[in-house]
């Protein structure tokens, strides 16, 4: 079983980074042949990594969820999966490449950093918290592919207002559909973000002795979490449009990576396990 | 073959002349009584851009230059020089027509209204029964040439007008323009086709503002849009998403006021302007203001040119299609000269095999009679089943036609197929 987990994780980068590639030709030369059989790369790509999810669950014995490289995977896995569902609920194809980029970046650290952890901590094997880190690490690909959008939101935009009509005028989609894409993401990552609080709280408490509220990651997360409410809050009360929320998205995501690697590096808090 | 095209086009011949020639739907029905002396089938393609005469003439050395004085007897042009006229014989007429066909031989390349017009030329030829089996294979593989190449090619992609490129700007900025309201400023030609853009675009709503208010309602009748008057145009600008100007005026109608007011009871919902007015007629420092989006011809004509670009690189791939159906087409009419040959070889023998059971029908019973006429038919069928398919693919791989011919005499004169009463009893006389 160790083999078929070390070839299929030597496999993954390659996967994403051939899905990835085809999808940059598509963006690039806009091939007829492509645009379809584009997702099926895709595609192929989800069921290798979402065996190599379970073969490793059922290897080791508890989800992946318990050093940085198995959530580094999860959420490859989630960003991609996201995006499938994504392209094939709204039929935009051609804004791939900036999010798989992403899946591509996290897939290839886990992959050459990861080991396998056959003893872990009690507490990594509550159900409480699979559901705690499972709607956490789909709220932050949520988010991340809001930021991605709300990017490409940006530089359309500005292509546009200076009347430049190359590349990224010809591939992307309009803008009233990338501030949608870009704000419906952020909005399911915002309410998978809000569950995942609401189990942390109830649950950190009683699982962890030296629970603090003060605990700097969250507050980081809590941060984070006003920040896209209230980019949530101005559409729907201001009736604000695109650049102002969508600047909401990217500070929020900003925040959230500066935060994520700050207290993963710097701070003491309980929320490390590895 | 011996197909003949002669053509007056864009390519050889000053807009004038053009003009001059071109023949209406009427005149052309007038016109093919004139040219059927001359050619056994034919059909009149006449455009804007182009006058095209293709005919299958009765004699195989086709005098072309009795159908240009035909022509230009029918509908007389003053200073027409011989070298406007273009003509093309059997391969390169057939090539011709399919570049038409296909729009790569359009003034604006990969035009798709041409496909149209192609088609509806050979239906007037077809009312009048001017096309036979020839014309109706020849004019059905243009017809699939043009449909290939918008399907299989990109040479119709993209805004090659400026108009159009606005409204394909307008298009990147919203999605789904059927909640979308616009406003066209100017009713002339530009503002009209503009107008149309955006009804075919299937914009919600469309007003119309004009400084006659006449044609500002003609044009509204035109697209079942609004009209607004041109002096209260001012107070109406935020109730547009999208606002097209083209009039003639001579300085600016809009200026950075009235759209900063507009933005401002817009509540910054983003606002598209388009200025394809020479001079222009909104001022251009709008576009500084959040969530405007403002472009001139200038800006515009960029999109056209890129898109013609892009449509010239498509044309190797439209050519490969043509030489495809080309392949397709002569294969086809190579085996029309061997057609006549298998049909004759066929009644040869089955005369002889009617012959020679007509002679035992009374001496033997009904039903060994059934069984040797089948038998006989089966017989038949075997001894020439060979020839035949040999004969056909010889044809249609195109590839030898001196050896089909040569093969056709053959059969001919062993079998003494070309004279009458060639059965097997002429042959038993002699």
């Amino acid at each position: 079983m160790i083999s078929t987990l070390d070839i299929i994780n030597l496999l993954l980068p390659f996967a994403y980074f051939f899905t990835f590639a085809v999808y940059a030709y598509d963006f690039l030369k806009e091939k007829k042949s492509l645009s379809n059989s584009k997702r099926i790369f895709l595609f192929v790509t989800l069921i290798l990594h979402i065996s190599y999810l379970l073969i490793r669950t059922v290897e080791f014995d508890h989800p992946p969820i318990t050093n940085k490289f198995e959530i580094f995977s999860i959420l490859a896995f989630a960003i991609s999966f996201s995006y499938f569902i994504l392209e094939l609920l709204t039929d935009v194809r051609g804004t791939g490449v900036f999010i798989l980029l992403f899946a591509l970046i996290f897939q290839v650290i886990s992959s050459l950093f990861i080991e396998n952890n056959y003893v872990v901590p009690e507490v990594l094997r509550n159900r409480l918290l699979g559901l705690h880190v499972v709607s956490a690490l789909l709220g932050y690909s949520g988010i991340t592919i809001s930021a991605v959008y709300g990017l490409l939101f940006l530089v359309l935009y500005k292509n546009l207002k200076s009347s430049k009509f190359g590349l990224i005028f010809n591939r992307l989609p309009s803008l009233e559909i990338l501030e949608k894409l870009s704000f419906n993401s952020l909005l399911i990552g915002f309410v998978l973000l809000t569950i995942a609080i609401v189990i942390g709280i109830i649950w950190l408490p009683t699982a962890f002795p030296n629970f603090s509220y003060g605990d700097p990651k969250l507050i980081g997360t809590g941060i984070v979490w006003i920040i896209y409410g209230a980019g949530i809050l101005s559409k729907f009360l201001a009736n604000w449009y695109g650049k102002k929320v969508i600047l909401f998205s990217l500070a929020g995501f900003l925040f959230a990576v500066i935060s994520l690697i700050l207290t993963t590096t710097l701070a003491t808090t309980f929320h490390s396990f590895y | 073959m011996n197909l003949l095209c002669i053509t007056i086009n864009h390519n050889n011949s000053p807009i004038e002349t053009r003009e001059a020639l071109h023949l209406s739907r009427n005149e052309i029905i007038e016109f093919i009584p004139l040219i059927k002396q001359v050619l056994a089938e034919g059909v009149i393609i006449s455009t804007c851009n182009r006058t095209e005469i293709f005919g299958l003439p009765f004699n195989y050395l086709p005098n072309s230059n009795s159908i240009i004085d035909s022509l230009l007897k029918y509908k007389p042009v003053n200073d027409i020089k011989p070298e406007y006229f273009h003509k093309y014989f059997s391969c390169g007429a057939v090539k011709h027509l399919f570049k038409v066909a296909s729009g790569i031989d359009s003034l604006i390349i990969g035009d798709s209204q041409i496909l149209g017009q192609v088609k509806e030329a050979f239906e007037i030829s077809e009312d009048m029964n001017f096309t036979g089996p020839i014309f109706h294979r020849l004019f059905e593989t243009a017809i699939r040439v043009g449909k290939r190449t918008i399907k299989e090619t990109g040479i119709g992609e993209g805004a090659v007008t400026v108009s159009y490129a606005a409204v394909q700007v307008v298009e990147k900025i919203f999605s789904g323009l059927e909640k979308k309201s616009a406003l066209v400023i100017g009713a002339g030609e530009t503002g009209e086709l503009a107008a149309i853009n955006l009804k075919n675009k299937g914009v919600g709503k469309i007003t119309i503002s004009n400084r006659t208010l006449d044609r500002a309602e003609s044009l509204a009748e035109k697209i079942h849009g609004e009209i607004i008057p041109f002096q209260f145009l001012t107070e109406h600008l935020h109730n547009y998403d999208i606002i097209i100007s083209a009039t003639s005026s001579e300085y600016f109608i809009i200026s950075y006021k009235d759209i900063a007011a507009a933005m401002k009871k817009r509540r910054g919902t983003p606002q598209v302007l388009m200025d394809i007015a020479i001079p222009r007629d909104i001022d251009p420092e709008v576009r500084n203001i959040d969530n405007v989006f403002y472009h001139d011809m200038d800006s515009l004509k960029v999109i056209v040119e890129q898109n013609l670009q892009k449509r010239k690189s498509e044309i190797p791939n439209v050519e490969k299609i043509i030489m495809e159906e080309m392949v397709g087409f002569f294969s086809w009419y190579n085996t029309l000269e061997v057609v006549p040959t298998i049909k004759s070889l066929r009644n040869f023998f089955d005369e002889i095999r009617s012959d020679e059971l007509e002679k035992i029908k009374n001496k033997i019973s009904e039903d060994d009679f059934s069984k040797i006429e089948d038998m006989t038919r089966r017989l038949i069928g075997r001894i020439l089943h060979n020839p035949t398919v040999k004969l056909r693919e010889l044809a249609e791989n195109g590839n030898n036609i001196q050896q089909v011919t040569t093969n056709s005499i053959i059969l001919k004169e062993l079998f003494n197929l070309d004279s009458t009463n060639n059965n097997g009893k002429n042959i038993e006389e002699k």
